[in-house]
């Protein structure tokens, strides 16, 4: 019993860490894709930012993948009922997410103006869209989501798509819009040069000083907005499902965890303290350093909703009892050890190679080169 | 003691592929022919390949490099 | 309250988007394979002729894997997006093998095909053989764990129902990887890819050949691939065998609908070469027999028995009878976990707790407990899938595939002539051969996941229970949706094939097409030679 509670609470740190590397990494490179038609004014310019992330993108993608299927093995349920209750937002994800790598593969095959522009475009959305909705997801998981349980275990999901996009939700999804326009910004700064870099830079500066305005409203939003309480249910480390469970809605909730543990605070500070000396840093032309910076907010961004939920991930807005938590979603005892010795084995080779990867491909992109690689994005 | 140490590491990955094949053969068999198939699949193109030049290479090889 | 039009459709949809996808899959799987055998040629003899081969077969592998990557998104969402009930049921044991797949595989083969295709100048040439090689054993691995996936929908072995959880468990991991079926169709599928890459090759290079461009290039290609086709192929059809023999003792019910067979027959029993199954009046309209052909084909022996449609049926009828007290003490179970006589009561009929299932369609108010004599029978007929389509989309694989393995045998005699530049009639069928490697995976699919019917994991749960509740407004939103985005892929993906095939290797590097040169003999290749290793 205390192996498995140690295993679930392992398993939603992994699915913090998977959101939050999904995030500054495709984030960057969606960051890139949704700048691609402002900081490059040409066609030389546009190749030199897709380049920029050229090698890389299709690593970086996979942590969407593998977000994706860690949720599904370690928290089937999630998978379940987020992914069918949240259907057409859903597809307006994947739609726009497949649409990309066409976009980097498929732009610089032929030469028509008309193709490119009609590519540069696509790259546009599928950057920008993925991006609102991952960010609006997490502010629907915040408010809390209209479904329930049948006896069986199926779910319903009985709110509207429209209300998926709630003023709440679209303000997170402007956040998550912003912090990845700034990553791809302080990505372009650093790999790009020419005069790609100078707009790339105001981008990020924007981006920052956007986040902080964002983060801020949000906070204060937040701590009007209903949060959800465990009442009554099973064990943590006892296998469980949501029907065995009661919770209640309570105003002001989504700070409960806050109030109990102060040291918590750390968490949006970290947030905070990420987006304003990244500011500082882009002003000061310190690219890799306010990558890194960017990295930490992001971290600090997602922490703080994870903290603000614990131990919820979906809580149920309309049967607040059928609420999905850590504890009732989460795989078995014996997938969470498989699962945990394949990403210990695993994980760091991908740490490895993924380094190596960027270290043979390291430098600023060679604007000249590009025009005569054929290979080239 | 260079020699020895490359010896070793050798020895050691034989080691190692050797004990994989046993369990991979008691438990996967058909993994294992996979293995073993897929090695020879690639390997017999690529001696086709090879052959080819070594018997009537002359002929072909005046195409430009390419650089 | 489950509406079958939504089921339907997201049936449609599943079987429109995995199609699809599977279009792109086997090139990924045999092309990377391919290449990496012709780069080895190059980094061995040292020939830059292998390098361009490489270059070139490279490019029209990205732009075929940039779709299969891009198609595979939507496999992953679409268990959740619309078949929730199904990921909720067996997430536990279905999930872990997809998220490996990312981990170990996916990842593997999205940052190595990067330095493959950028890597050139970057990398010495035996790092960027291993690159290659990596993504070659990387795409595979990909198709290794997404086949343990599916072979357990199709045996579901190593896993067991936990009422407290009220779903399916991972019992056993090793069981899970190790099932014979997942074995047997790893090794089927990606050698099937082997083949389909094989064919590809020798297609394009003798369009060339018969052009007379790029010879140096074609003649290669075209030996090489020949020699990987037929050994592939033979392969393929080995395996073809064992996943028949492996997935009969799995299910009996996909089986006789491969064969027709609507009685069972005392063995050895007679094999249909060619029949007009008809499901409406369970036999057929039409038959030819070979006499004691089937057993020793599906049993290996000449002795046991094939049961037929009939006893399938009988059988489930038994069983659904069986499975529904099951069905009604989980329901027990759900209000009260800890309820001693309904746990015993699951106990004892558990192992038919998927049959139980099976009648919720006809049952009044969806509810089994209600469920009359005369619904269990209608569910019982559920239990075989729809012979006529497992019948031909069998015999149209395997059809297809004998005539790829007659193929690849001219290809090879002719090449090792150094004769099919001269056999004009062979250049010119090559490549209206390109699209049988994919029809016949595609009708691979259809047998393997039609003959799964009625159930998503067999003998568990029911295709028609594991839909998601959506409305059809979704369903046809989404349906057009996808039908849209995927024309237009697959339009710019062929003109980009096609546009690039027509243009050859001889281009490669600036742009236009290098001018033709004198014969120079050996000399300028070594210089040529030594410029590329300077």
């Amino acid at each position: 019993m205390e192996l498995y509670f140690g295993l679930k609470v392992l398993w939603w740190l992994v699915l913090g860490v998977l959101l939050m590397g999904l995030a500054i990494m495709v984030g960057m490179d969606m960051g890139v894709g949704t700048l691609l038609r402002f900081v490059g004014r040409d066609d030389n310019e546009r190749r030199v930012c897709l380049n920029a992330i050229g090698p890389h993108w299709d690593g970086n993608q996979v942590w969407f993948i593998l977000g994706g299927g860690a949720i599904f093995a370690a928290f089937p349920l999630i998978y379940a009922t987020a992914f069918s209750g949240l259907y057409v937002v859903m597809l307006l994800l994947l739609w726009t997410m497949i649409v990309r790598p066409l976009g980097f593969e498929y732009r610089s095959k032929l030469p028509s103006a008309t193709w490119r522009n009609a590519w540069d475009w696509a790259l546009l959305v599928s950057g920008a869209v993925p991006m609102i909705i991952y960010g609006a997801a997490m502010g629907n998981m915040l408010q809390g989501v209209p479904f329930h349980f049948d006896w069986d275990m199926r779910s319903y999901y009985t709110g509207s798509f429209v209300s998926l996009l709630n003023p709440f939700a679209v303000l997170c999804g402007l956040l998550s819009l912003s912090l990845s326009i700034y990553m791809g910004g302080v990505m372009l700064m650093g790999r790009a040069g020419g005069a790609v870099a100078p707009r790339a830079r105001k981008a990020a500066m924007g981006a920052a000083i956007a986040a902080i305005v964002l983060f801020t409203l949000g906070g204060i939003w937040v701590s009007f907005l209903p949060g959800f309480v465990l009442e009554h249910a099973p064990a943590p480390g006892m296998p469980q499902n949501p029907l065995q469970q009661q919770a209640s809605i309570v105003t002001g909730g989504l700070l409960a965890n806050y109030r109990s543990q102060p040291l918590l605070w750390a968490v949006p500070a970290l947030g905070y303290a990420g987006m304003l000396l990244g500011l500082l840093a882009v002003r000061g032309k310190r690219s890799t350093l306010a990558w890194w910076l960017g990295a930490g907010a992001w971290i600090g961004v997602i922490g703080t909703v994870g903290a603000a939920l614990f131990p919820f991930l979906m809580p149920s807005s309309s049967e607040p009892s059928q609420s999905l938590t850590l504890w009732n979603s989460v795989s078995s005892q014996t997938t969470l050890l498989w699962a945990t010795g394949f990403a210990a084995v695993f994980v760091p080779l991908v740490v490895w190679y993924t380094s190596w990867a960027f270290w043979v491909m390291r430098g600023e992109v060679d604007a000249a080169a590009i025009q005569h690689d054929e290979h080239a994005y | 003691m260079k020699t020895l140490l490359q010896f070793l590491i050798y020895m050691l990955l034989a080691v190692v592929a050797i004990v994989m094949g046993v369990i991979l053969g008691d438990y996967g068999s058909w993994y294992f022919a996979w293995f073993v198939g897929t090695a020879m699949i690639v390997l017999v193109a690529a001696a086709g390949g090879a052959w080819m030049d070594a018997h009537d290479g002359s002929v072909d090889e005046t195409e430009p490099a390419g650089h | 309250m489950i509406d079958s039009t939504v089921v339907e459709l997201s049936r449609w949809q599943f079987a429109v988007t995995a199609l699809y996808h599977y279009l792109f899959v086997p090139l990924t799987l045999g092309l990377s394979f391919f290449i990496a055998a012709v780069e080895t040629v190059y980094v061995t003899t040292g020939k830059t002729i292998y390098r361009e081969m490489a270059e070139f077969w490279g490019k029209l592998f990205v732009v075929n894997m940039a779709l299969g990557i891009a198609t595979g998104l939507t496999m992953e969402f679409e268990f959740g997006t619309n078949w929730s009930f199904y990921s909720g049921f067996v997430g536990d044991i279905f999930g872990a093998p997809l998220a490996i797949e990312g981990l170990m595989a996916f990842f593997m083969e999205s940052t190595f095909v990067g330095l493959m295709i950028f890597g050139w100048k970057r990398l010495s040439k035996v790092q960027h053989l291993l690159v290659t090689y990596l993504v070659a054993f990387g795409t595979n691995l990909s198709a290794l764990w997404i086949l343990i996936a599916n072979s357990f929908m199709q045996d579901p072995v190593g896993a067991k129902f936990n009422p407290v959880t009220m779903r399916m468990e991972l019992d056993s991991f090793s069981s899970l990887i190790f099932s014979h079926d997942a074995q047997a169709k790893f090794v089927h599928t990606s050698i099937a890819g082997y083949v389909t890459a094989a064919i590809f090759v020798t297609g394009i290079s003798a369009y060339y050949m018969y052009r007379n461009r790029h010879m140096a290039m074609a003649r290669r290609s075209f030996r090489m691939a020949a020699l990987y086709g037929v050994l592939a192929t033979a392969g393929v059809i080995t395996l073809g065998d064992a996943l028949g023999f492996v997935g009969g003792q799995a299910q009996p019910s996909k089986l006789a609908a491969m064969e027709a067979m609507w009685q069972t027959e005392p063995a050895p029993a007679p094999f249909n070469v060619i029949a007009w199954p008809s499901q409406e009046h369970k036999r057929n309209l039409f038959e030819v027999q070979v006499p004691y052909v089937l057993t020793p084909l599906l049993t290996h022996t000449m002795t046991q028995e094939v049961p037929g449609v009939d006893r399938i049926e009988a059988d489930a009828a038994r069983r659904i009878a069986n499975g529904i007290p099951a069905v009604a003490a989980l329901k027990v179970l759900s209000r009260d976990p800890t309820n001693a006589d309904a746990l015993a009561q699951f106990n004892s009929h558990q192992q038919d707790l998927g049959y139980g299932f099976l009648v919720k369609r006809y049952a009044p108010g969806q509810d089994v407990e209600k469920a009359t004599p005369a619904d269990i029978q209608k569910a019982a007929g559920d239990a075989v899938p729809n012979v006529f389509a497992m019948f031909w989309s069998f015999r149209v694989m395997v059809g297809l595939g004998l005539a790829m393995l007659a193929y690849f045998v001219l290809a090879v005699i002719f090449s090792v002539r150094n004769d099919v530049e001269n056999r004009k009639w062979f250049l010119r069928l090559a490549p209206w051969m390109i699209p049988i490697p994919f029809i016949a995976n595609e009708f691979g699919w259809l047998t393997a996941e039609i003959g799964r019917q009625p159930w998503t994991v067999y003998g568990l749960l029911p295709t028609w229970m594991s839909a998601s509740s959506h409305s059809v407004g979704y369903m046809v939103f989404s349906l057009i949706g996808f039908v849209t985005l995927y024309t237009v892929f697959i339009v710019i993906e062929m003109t980009l094939m096609v546009k690039f095939i027509r243009k050859g290797p001889s281009s490669h590097g600036h742009g236009h097409p290098a001018p033709p040169r004198p014969s120079l003999g050996g000399r300028a290749t070594a210089v040529a030679m030594m410029r590329e290793e300077g």
